[in-house]
């Protein structure tokens, strides 16, 4: 069931004057988004979805890989735009974001694609929505692509969930 | 069975199974003749629909009892204590309340786990007039 997507490095010689940075794209709110590939240690189908009492909307729930118990981020929930719709069929990128652990899911997985640095742009002045997590907008032949800073994404996500100092006991 | 395990009771809340240790339980019974102040009856775990059966717990700080009002209790299990996994780290970050402590795999599939305790104070701090 897993899919392995091990992040590859970029290849030497001619890209040296050119230095690539590697992505990890996902299709999700109409659009292409990315983040840092290093992030990303595989690819699953989610399974069957335990649903958490107590939740926040964008943790939808957990499910079992390799007998690790896994928490499930709805980024598109987390920014108020919708939901990914979860099928046992549907694609999880597993990520590790500091101390968290999670599987990110999405409308379908591209995969890692490769945009030169000198190629990003910084993103819409935009704070709303999905654009307060947006670090750069890049482009390659399948089109636009908005850089999300996972990390940031993942650490606000929990302090919206418990406000800082008023953890559950 | 080999190695150390956890004596678990497993209980419906609505269409959802739990399980909890089976020491937090005092005893198990009808809620009928329990006063309704004794009753808790919706918490983070939902509300039960039928309300017939009682699980007594004694609160942490509390020389009290509450009976978690549930729709079934299922029964008990010995279950080897690698079954039992504690929240993902994100997870337990992110919920609002500490009740679901973990997961206990059973046949295959994970089973909330539930501390009892925890349960019913938070629902009493939820209930007190502020």
């Amino acid at each position: 069931m897993a899919e392995p997507k091990e992040a590859q490095q970029p290849e030497s010689g001619a890209q040296a004057s050119a230095p690539e940075a590697w992505f990890f794209c996902l299709r999700l709110l109409g659009g292409r988004y990315a983040f840092e590939a290093p992030l990303v240690t595989e690819v699953v189908r989610l399974g069957p979805l335990t649903r958490l009492p107590a939740a926040p909307a964008f943790l939808p729930g957990v499910f079992t890989h390799r007998g690790e118990v896994l928490p499930v981020l709805d980024i598109a929930q987390l920014v108020g735009q919708g939901s990914v719709s979860l099928r046992p069929s549907t694609r999880a990128a597993i990520v590790h974001c500091g101390p968290w652990k999670v599987a990110v899911v999405s409308d379908s997985v591209e995969g890692l694609v490769a945009i030169p640095r000198r190629q990003l742009e910084p993103p819409p002045a935009e704070s709303s929505g999905v654009a307060e997590f947006l670090s750069a907008v890049g482009r390659d032949r399948a089109g636009a692509i908005a850089i999300l800073d996972l990390p940031r994404l993942v650490e606000t996500a929990r302090a919206r969930a418990v406000p800082a100092g008023s953890a559950a006991a | 069975m080999t190695g150390p395990t956890s004596e678990l009771v497993l209980f419906q809340v609505g269409p959802r199974t739990f399980a909890a240790v089976v020491h937090d339980a005092i005893r198990i019974g009808s809620v009928r003749d329990v006063p309704a102040e004794d009753l808790v009856l919706e918490t983070a775990l939902g509300a039960p629909r039928a309300c017939t059966r009682g699980i007594v717990v004694a609160s942490h700080d509390e020389a009290v009892e509450r009976t978690l009002v549930v729709d079934q209790v299922i029964g008990t299990r010995s279950v080897p204590e690698v079954q039992v996994q504690p929240l993902p780290a994100f997870a337990a970050a992110c919920l609002t309340s500490g009740a679901v402590t973990g997961f206990v795999l059973l046949d295959g599939d994970p089973v909330l786990l539930v501390d009892l305790p925890t349960l019913v104070r938070e629902h009493a701090t939820s209930a007190a007039p502020v």
